[in-house]
């Protein structure tokens, strides 16, 4: 028993490794100039470790994009999982006519190319005269996520027990409470997966702001940090320094988010 | 004048479904579907750089299929991208289900294992390929330094062909093995205890466990990311962009189809052209075939879901 | 008295006019030129003390997207006033569908600043007429690392075989001699163009363009042939080297050359001002040839048609082309303005810019970049195969030639 503990403690640890280190590397680099990460990226920072963070602060407007950033990805994130959850609850909890086609249009937005269609959607941002507005950037992004968290709401909606949905209807609950109080909590985990798998990229984006936002004013984190991507000179430190301090956030919330599923793993915890 | 009766259950029902449905539905017809589908219409078309000049019929389709050396690029990329999907599927989404199995028996310090196996995943492609790209490096790059120590002559990993897909497939696992990996941990938890504590009892090893007991039940978490992996293999773009180029070096062997469409669409950097019907001629194949598959799959599995 | 009136009506006649100018105008500048922002705010400043009231905003895009972001601009009515393009064909697919203004000796007087070759490489060729005004001319040599040659003892090579000599020596040094790998596409056509252009001379560059010979031409796949002898001087694990890489083996002083451009000249003295950087012009193919450098214009400034202020635009445009810019751009920037008469401060610059007076067309840039596929992307692929080993020579100018010969009549059927 304990020697199979140790092989499973064992695989873990080893994973840790695996994950950590790339990790290291990527701290390491944002304290460096790029001729000491390309010396040896190993090697320990020679200068003052926030030297790149400072450039970042001086030459963008860093709180000013991090509060974009947050605005953009919240409202996004937040209107994926409302119009997601809903769309997933009434595909996965009810039959009805033309279901199947229904479930199949969401999961075909998976496969849709959007950046091949960066010119319609251009002029049909321009025609809804969303061009240069947080709200088209977010319409864009809300649309692009909705399919996948249709698709992974559904596939857990499915999965929970009918008979608690049934006994609360009897009850005379109705349907609008069946789906906020009996089946939303239970779905937790499946929530925080499809928020995250939608946030996580949404954050990190620059390609959609760059082509729909013009403003200095509405720029997001990554966007800002493009400026330090050259035609001949890129500098990785500070790109770096500058990436690692964008996805301090959302490490954050994730680890906040991770007691979701802590909290059930103690209960089904297996010797 | 008609006394307003109140609705039938049934109808009722209906307009409560609708609802549900309505606002997803909008926004993702009017920001994804009817742009997409006029960037489909460019398929049949002939271009000026970004203005269309006339329409062409199936002539860019046939070209990408048929016609050197459009034909042998998109060949060698599907290749490519089956290559990708395999190997994603048994090492990525494999080991994420080992992971999420050592996860779920709460050893000492899984709620920091939980943490560390996620936190690759909220790093964007960006990062990933580049810092990739550093320890990759056959100079300076820490996985060469690493074999080193211990006698062995690294390759030039991404500059060789035959392993610079390899690596960038290692790399993408590194980054996304903690998604498949929380999805079969979502649905294992899910899993009466009962069930276990009795299969423990009549003696079933962890290999029992994980083959028989557990693998039917978390069948829907199975279709998820067997689904997921095989759509996000076919639209891999970034990290290989990022690695090896847009024109998937070494001499087109990272070459898939999201870089080849994306490539012929746009054009590469100061030594392509725009070519917006051939692009999209790409585009309408890929999405043709990656549609197809994905019905026939997620038939197959959900019919497996009820069967186990 | 009267013509006291006729004066002042002129004068007020002036004055209106100017009033019409001095109203408030914000003009916006796209470029992919991320590294510039300083030296083009300063310039724009000075644009604006010109023509007061005419204000310019920089705007800086990520090269890699560039192109798709300005097409998605224009295709959807929007877009700068003023845009960075680059050349040739690259040009062409902007200008054919009427994106852009065209220049004129009447509306751009400043035109006649410009070599005949400047103005050709910013028209479209079908028609001739320009809609761009060039801003840089770039000559492909090698960059050098002074100390590391006098260290190994070996003088400037002015011949292949010195080149090879050279070499030998600089590696029994203990030092890498090339700092280039070929992991990156657009360098290792840098890398043929700049090496091949002096063993293949004038007269074949005038000969395929005409379709006289092809690239499967045994003089050029023999040019390419000789390129596999400086594989034992390139970084260890070469194919696995991309530009980064490289530029940073250079800049450390553990490469002893650098087969690149002169856009490199400018962007490694700001990542290490201390290099012992020299420009030189590649090797002969023999003694008794000359040392050809291969040169190409890499863009210009042109104005939007959609623009609202295209007389603003075209203001700054005028203005971008006047020889204190094209100064400006040497001294700030270290841009070689093809604008005639231009001062060159930097010793390494004119040193450039004497070279190019004598030079090659950089082939696949200046000519086969205008349609797809591009000889530029047939090259870059296979040459990374040639590197590697898996193609001959022959194969890679036969897989240029049959490619090209897609839309280019005097290659098919041969």
């Amino acid at each position: 028993m304990t020697e199979r503990r140790l092989a499973w403690q064992l695989l873990l640890g080893a994973n840790a490794v695996i994950m950590i280190l790339p990790l290291l590397v990527m701290l390491l680099s944002a304290t460096r100039t790029n001729a000491e990460i390309f010396a040896s990226p190993l090697g320990l920072p020679t200068r003052a470790a926030l030297a790149n963070v400072v450039k970042v602060w001086q030459e963008t407007d860093f709180p000013l994009y991090l509060a974009n950033s947050v605005i953009v990805t919240t409202g996004s994130v937040a209107a994926i999982l409302v119009f997601g959850t809903m769309a997933a609850y009434a595909l996965a909890r009810y039959r009805f006519r033309g279901a199947g086609a229904v479930y199949l249009f969401f999961v075909a937005g998976l496969m849709l190319p959007l950046k091949l269609a960066i010119i319609p959607l251009f002029i049909q941002l321009d025609t809804l005269h969303l061009l240069d507005t947080r709200l088209g950037l977010i319409l864009v992004y809300v649309a692009m996520g909705l399919p996948s968290a249709v698709f992974i709401l559904t596939g857990f909606l499915r999965t929970l027990p009918g008979e608690l949905e049934e006994s609360a209807r009897l009850d005379g609950a109705c349907e609008l409470m069946v789906m906020l109080r009996i089946m939303l909590p239970l779905a937790r985990p499946a929530l925080v997966i499809a928020g995250i798998q939608n946030a996580v990229p949404i954050w990190n984006d620059f390609f959609f702001p760059l082509v729909i936002l013009t403003s200095d004013r509405l720029k997001t984190l990554p966007q800002g940090l493009t400026i330090f991507m050259g035609e001949f000179n890129t500098d990785w430190g500070v790109l770096f320094a500058g990436l690692t301090l964008a996805a301090l956030p959302i490490t954050l919330v994730y680890i906040a988010l991770s007691r979701q599923f802590i909290a059930g793993l103690t209960q089904g915890a297996i010797k | 004048m008609t006394r307003r009766r109140p609705l039938p259950p049934k109808v009722r029902r209906g307009l409560w479904v609708a609802c549900l449905l309505a606002p997803a539905a909008a926004v993702m017809t009017l920001f994804v579907v009817v742009p997409v589908l006029g960037a489909f219409a460019d398929a049949f078309r002939s271009f000026q750089g970004p203005r269309p000049t006339g329409w062409v019929g199936l002539a860019n389709l046939r070209d990408v299929l048929f016609v050197a050396p459009y034909a042998a690029a998109t060949w060698r990329a599907l290749g490519h991208n089956i290559v990708v999907l395999l190997s994603l599927m048994v090492v990525q989404n494999g080991l994420a289900y080992l992971i999420a199995f050592a996860l779920l028996k709460a050893l000492p310090g899984h709620r920091v294992h939980q943490v560390i196996v996620f936190l690759p995943v909220v790093l964007s492609a960006i990062v990933v390929g580049i810092l990739w790209k550093l320890l990759l490096n056959p100079i300076f790059g820490a996985v060469n330094e690493t074999l080193a120590l211990i006698g062995i002559q690294g390759l030039p990993w991404l500059g060789d062909a035959r392993t610079a897909l390899g690596s960038i497939i290692a790399a993408n696992a590194w980054h996304w093995m903690g998604f498949p990996a929380l999805i079969f941990l979502a649905a294992m938890q899910r899993i009466p205890r009962e069930a276990l504590e009795a299969a423990r009892i009549d003696g079933a090893t962890d290999r029992v466990l994980l083959a028989r007991i557990i693998w039917p039940l978390v069948a829907p978490a199975t279709t998820i990311v067997v689904v997921l992996t095989f759509i996000g293999s076919f639209n891999w773009f970034e990290l290989p962009y990022v690695m090896t180029g847009l024109e998937g070096s070494p001499g087109g062997a990272t070459d898939v189809l999201g870089l080849l469409f994306y490539r012929t669409a746009f054009g590469a950097v100061s030594s392509g052209l725009e070519d917006f019907g051939h692009g999209s001629a790409l585009a309408v194949l890929m999405f043709v075939v990656v549609a197809a598959v994905s019905a026939v799959a997620l038939r197959v599995l959900r019919a497996r879901e009820i069967e186990l | 008295m009267r013509k006291r009136l006729a004066g002042l009506a002129a004068l007020l006649g002036v004055f209106s006019l100017g009033g019409g100018v001095a109203r408030a105008e914000n003009i916006t500048f796209w470029t992919w030129r991320q590294e510039d922002k300083g030296a083009y705010n300063k310039l724009f400043a000075e644009f604006t003390t010109a023509h007061p009231g005419i204000h310019v905003r920089f705007r800086a895009f990520p090269p890699a997207q560039y192109q798709t972001i300005v097409s998605t601009a224009l295709a959807g009515g929007k877009g700068p006033d003023v845009l960075h393009t680059r050349a040739y064909g690259g040009l062409e697919q902007l200008a054919t569908p009427g994106y852009l203004v065209e220049l004129t000796p009447q509306n751009d007087p400043e035109l006649a600043n410009l070599p005949a070759s400047a103005r050709a490489a910013l028209a479209v060729r079908s028609t001739g007429k320009i809609y761009s005004f060039a801003f840089s001319s770039q000559t492909l040599g090698i960059l050098v690392n002074r100390q590391i040659l006098a260290a190994a003892k070996v003088p400037e090579p002015g011949t292949w075989a010195e080149f090879i000599a050279a070499c030998k020596a600089i590696k029994a040094a203990g030092k890498i001699c090339i700092a280039n790998g070929t992991a990156t596409g657009w360098m290792d056509e840098v890398l043929a163009g700049d090496l091949t252009g002096p063993m293949l001379g004038k007269q074949f560059f005038k000969d395929v363009v005409a379709g006289k010979t092809t690239f499967k031409d045994p003089a050029y796949t023999a040019a390419l042939g000789r390129l596999l002898a400086l594989r034992p001087y390139m970084p260890p694990g070469y194919t696995g080297i991309d530009y980064p890489t490289a530029q940073q083996l250079f800049l450390s002083g553990r490469a002893a050359m650098f087969i690149g451009g002169s856009w490199e000249i400018a962007n490694f003295r700001r990542q290490n001002p201390k290099l012992a950087m020299d420009f030189m012009a590649p090797p002969a193919p023999a003694a008794n040839r000359p040392r050809l450098v291969s040169t190409f214009y890499d863009g210009g400034y042109a104005v939007v048609h959609a623009s609202k202020h295209q007389q603003a635009a075209l203001a700054l445009v005028r203005f971008m082309g006047t020889k204190t810019f094209g100064d400006q751009l040497g001294a700030m920037l270290g841009d070689v303005s093809p604008i005639k008469g231009v001062k060159l401060a930097d010793p390494t610059l004119a040193k450039v810019a004497a070279m190019a007076s004598e030079s090659v067309p950089y082939i696949m840039a200046v000519s086969f970049r205008y349609e797809n596929p591009t000889g530029s992307e047939l090259l870059q692929g296979a040459l990374q195969k040639m590197f590697a080993g898996s193609m001959t020579p022959e194969q890679v100018g036969a897989t240029v030639t049959e490619g090209i010969a897609r839309y280019y009549k005097p290659f098919q059927g041969k």
